[in-house]
């Protein structure tokens, strides 16, 4: 990689990616090659062996056990800071884990350490992207990290991306909450398309990955395409990338979309039982 | 928290999931709250609280809308994992569990990732 030079100091982190970040290796491996570029030595760690315990929460002994792992594992890094993807991680390592097990590090999230960073980043991004961009908004995460506006500030340093005048943003923090209340992810993806609809805009620029999950299916039937605001970076950085999982869920036949290869790592068995199902959802608009 | 919360129910007004929630617009909104008062108190929250708290998909809408001024958000973060049954109790709330998540996201993992960057990023 390319050697930058950077107006602030390099430092050392964990780059705590989350757990169903993973559904997206392109987004990781693109963030934390960022992170590298503007001088931030990131260790990517995160799946279940570094979960913030949100999936037991029904159960707060396994919940509290699950945080106070992972956070004596981000204390064992001896890195002074650990810098989040996800905002049930962020919000949790706050509310519930930093309360029962002491950090010696702090916690920012990556827009903030982009944007702290963007005069580096800012000189990658030298290809222009042509899109007219309507970035998808939560609530939810806003008050604790303004990452609206930073993603919102991030995308304008892209030569070319046009974003769009943006409505109220969607309840909740992230889609994957929505889509656990009946009606609830259908009204917000109509409420997208219709604010597209209305500003002409052809892309629709998620935030989380959870959102980027939910909404690429939109681009079925419809002239839009849905990205995530680290792939519009990386293309004006003129890094490339595929979006393995938009690929699979909108293929006609994910099982045929998948390459024998991958299938062989992944496991015949793994793939028809538990990921199968989820990439032939049908879509909830 | 509870303790300073009155159940003014200005937190309810505020919230933009009632919709999706049956029977929360109908119902009065100082009884809405103070079903989820009365449970992180220990208590027992009606049906339609559960309902309310059940839909909650912390947009923090709560927050800015409560005259004590609380972390309304967390309060109802904690009345969610109580009424899923978090310290035992009997759930009010349905609680959906997915044993197959771990698996599902490794099996996603070596879809898009090395076998190198598995061994030093998970």
């Amino acid at each position: 990689m390319a050697v930058t030079h950077h107006p602030l100091p390099a430092e050392r982190a964990v780059f705590w990616y989350g757990c169903n970040l993973l559904r997206h290796g392109d987004v990781l491996r693109l963030t934390a090659r960022f992170l590298e570029a503007v001088g931030v030595d990131a260790a990517p760690r995160g799946g279940p062996s570094h979960c913030c315990g949100s999936p037991t929460e029904h159960n707060a002994r396994i919940t509290e056990g699950m945080g106070r792992r992972t956070v004596a594992a981000f204390n064992a890094t001896g890195r002074e800071k650990v810098i989040t993807w996800c905002p049930s991680c962020h919000m949790n390592m706050a509310d519930l884990m930093v309360p029962e097990t002491p950090a010696q590090f702090e916690a920012a999230h990556v827009t903030e350490v982009l944007w702290q960073r963007r005069a580096a980043l800012q000189k990658l991004l030298v290809r222009p992207v042509q899109a007219r961009v309507l970035l998808h908004r939560h609530a939810g995460f806003q008050p604790r990290v303004a990452v609206n506006d930073l993603v919102s500030n991030l995308l304008h340093l892209i030569p070319g991306l046009e974003l769009v005048a943006e409505d109220e943003a969607l309840p909740g923090h992230m889609c994957s909450a929505l889509a656990g209340v009946p009606g609830a992810l259908a009204a917000a993806h109509e409420a997208n398309l219709a604010a597209m609809a209305r500003h002409g805009a052809d892309t629709l620029c998620t935030i989380f990955h959870s959102c980027h999950r939910e909404a690429v299916a939109l681009e079925r039937g419809r002239a839009i395409r849905v990205m995530n605001w680290v792939h519009l970076l990386a293309s004006a950085a003129g890094w490339e990338f595929r979006d393995e999982y938009k690929h699979l869920r909108n293929a006609e036949d994910p099982r045929a979309a998948l390459d024998e290869a991958a299938l062989g790592r992944i496991g015949a068995d793994v793939f028809t039982q538990l990921m199968e199902p989820e990439l032939r959802r049908k879509p909830v608009v | 928290m509870a303790e300073a919360c009155t159940a003014c129910g200005a937190c309810v007004q505020a919230c933009p999931m009632t919709r999706f929630a049956p029977g929360v617009p109908e119902a009065d909104p100082m009884q809405v709250a103070g079903g989820m008062r009365a449970l992180l108190q220990g208590g027992e929250a009606s049906a339609v609280s559960l309902g309310w708290i059940g839909a909650c998909t912390r947009s923090a809408a709560c927050n800015p809308a409560c005259p004590e001024q609380l972390d309304v958000a967390l309060m109802m973060r904690f009345a969610s994992m109580r009424a899923r049954g978090a310290l035992g109790e009997a759930p009010g709330i349905a609680v959906k569990t997915d044993s197959g998540w771990s698996a599902r996201v490794k099996g996603f993992a070596r879809l898009g990732l090395t076998d190198q960057e598995q061994a030093e990023w998970l």
